[in-house]
């Protein structure tokens, strides 16, 4: 069969891949394109290595255990572990090393300072959504002492241990440097605090002393002293984050 | 001119890696030689807005990528090739090309086309929908020119582009490259000497973060006339230059 001499094929074909190959977003990519009002930053965030599924269900089971491990020992773990899970998400939200394709996308219009910063608070969000569900599971149980301060308090050291994970890893431009120094600072926080915290005041038994251990490891959640010092550094962080990502003035 | 740079300098702490290197250049295929550490990825980097000159002045599509604005427009008619191109081994052909038309901000209605277009001028269609992981490196490198192009960029920076392909991709790129440099300004970095015979028109040779060497294949083939080093003319002229860009430092 012949085609007329004015009918292009290779024009024609063309119509007919892009049409095949199309790719059509999924709902929550076409919302996030409408808030961001960038459909390349909806794609960038929706790559997002530590909101791909194996992250997100690696971090529900670390959380769910937690949350069963409180109901059931009584032990804190859910608020010990939410900030530890939140900061080693956020370290590997975006960076050399992280995102296969970092450099090619330093060259993009759609800045990579806006890609990262989505990331960052996406991968946030989504941790503190996870670690409140995980919290409101343990509610009412005896390590959750009913107190609002405790179920909820972790959200405070959780923001300052993430926008430290955040700054160091940009400032030393590696993920799992950003991400071991939030662990540890958190981990090196709550075994000083449980050292040189005030413990439960306890009149004996196996159950005040449970009260008591938990009390002291969670001294870095429940002293209301640490807020402003919390508040303190999540600002220096994001300070610290805004300007290391600036644009590159150069000496034009 | 799309590109005009006067005295970039970049360092590396007490490195030097681009020294004083001053270069315009409007369409057409400009081959950049040199041996490792030459400077070549240095300069090509800062030409497509990833690392900024520690001094000096660049111009890109007569725009300052300095400010922010400027260097938005800039990357928008950018095509860049990295060397080592990082890829996301889920993703399908077309959804990678996809993902940087977006994020070079191609209108989304256009972006299928455009997608299509660049895939084909690859000629990677039959492979269109297969997952990156499955795909040998010189179709890789396939996938990262498609990206490169798929914004019809006015500049185009390809580093070490023919790395993993076989000689008749390599020959099908070299008319790629001559088809691109019709409109637009295409620096191509490569170690590969042939590539540079057979599709540009004008040669930079790059030593120790200078540009010891401007001009067409023709002339740096002259400057090996009587030099023994090198298989073929255009390798004994690039030997040559080198050789005396070595004995004047």
């Amino acid at each position: 069969m012949s085609t007329p001499d004015d009918v292009d094929l290779d024009r024609v074909w063309t119509n007919v891949a892009a049409e095949v190959w199309r790719r059509h977003p999924g709902r929550l990519e076409r919302s996030a394109a409408r808030l961001l009002k960038s459909p390349g930053l909806a794609r960038a965030l929706l790559t997002t290595p530590s909101l791909l599924l194996p992250w997100l269900i690696a971090s529900t089971v670390v959380l769910g255990a937690g949350a069963l491990a409180q109901v059931g020992a009584g032990a804190p773990l859910v608020w010990l572990i939410a900030p530890a899970v939140a900061a080693v998400g956020i370290g590997y939200a975006y960076g050399p090393g992280v995102d296969p394709a970092w450099e090619l996308s330093c060259s993009m219009a759609v800045s990579d300072r806006m890609v990262l910063l989505t990331r960052a608070v996406a991968v946030f969000t989504v941790n503190a959504v996870l670690g409140l569900v995980a919290s409101a599971a343990t509610l009412g149980t005896a390590a959750s002492v009913g107190t609002a301060q405790l179920t909820f308090g972790w959200l405070l050291p959780m923001t300052a241990v993430c926008a430290l994970t955040l700054a160091v890893a940009v400032a030393a431009r590696s993920a799992s440097v950003g991400a071991a120094a939030g662990v540890a600072t958190w981990i090196i926080l709550v075994l000083a605090r449980s050292v040189t915290g005030a413990p439960a005041s306890g009149s004996g038994g196996r159950g005040a002393l449970n009260a008591s251990g938990a009390a002291r490891l969670t001294a870095a959640i429940t002293d209301a002293n640490l807020y402003l010092p919390y508040l303190a550094v999540t600002a220096c962080c994001i300070a610290a984050v805004i300007y290391a990502t600036r644009p590159q003035r150069g000496i034009h | 001119m799309n590109i005009e740079l006067s005295e970039l300098t970049r360092k590396f702490g007490r490195t030097v890696a681009v020294d004083q290197v001053s270069l315009d250049a409007g369409p057409g295929v400009l081959g950049l030689l040199g041996p490792n550490g030459a400077g070549k990825t240095s300069l090509l980097r800062m030409l497509a807005t990833v690392l900024p000159p520690s001094s000096g002045s660049l111009r890109l599509l007569d725009r300052n990528p300095a400010r922010p604005a400027d260097r938005r427009e800039v990357r928008r008619r950018l095509g860049y090739l990295p060397q080592n191109l990082g890829y996301y081994p889920s993703f399908t052909v077309a959804d990678f090309v996809e993902y940087f038309a977006l994020l070079k901000e191609i209108p989304p209605h256009l972006v299928p086309k455009a997608v299509a277009t660049a895939i084909e001028k690859v000629d990677l269609g039959p492979k269109a929908r297969a997952r990156l992981r499955t795909l040998s490196g010189g179709m890789l490198r396939r996938v990262g020119i498609a990206q490169a192009i798929v914004n019809e960029p006015q500049l185009l920076l390809f580093d070490e582009p023919t790395a993993g392909l076989d000689p008749e991709q390599r020959v099908a790129f070299r008319a790629l490259m001559r088809d691109l440099g019709q409109t637009a300004t295409v620096i191509v970095s490569t170690h590969l000497v042939e590539d540079v015979g057979a599709a540009c028109a004008e040669v930079a040779l790059m030593a120790e973060g200078k540009i010891v060497f401007r001009g067409s294949p023709e002339e740096l083939t002259v400057r090996g006339v009587g030099h023994g080093v090198g298989d073929a003319p255009l390798e004994r002229g690039y030997s040559a230059v080198l050789a005396s860009a070595r004995t004047a430092s």
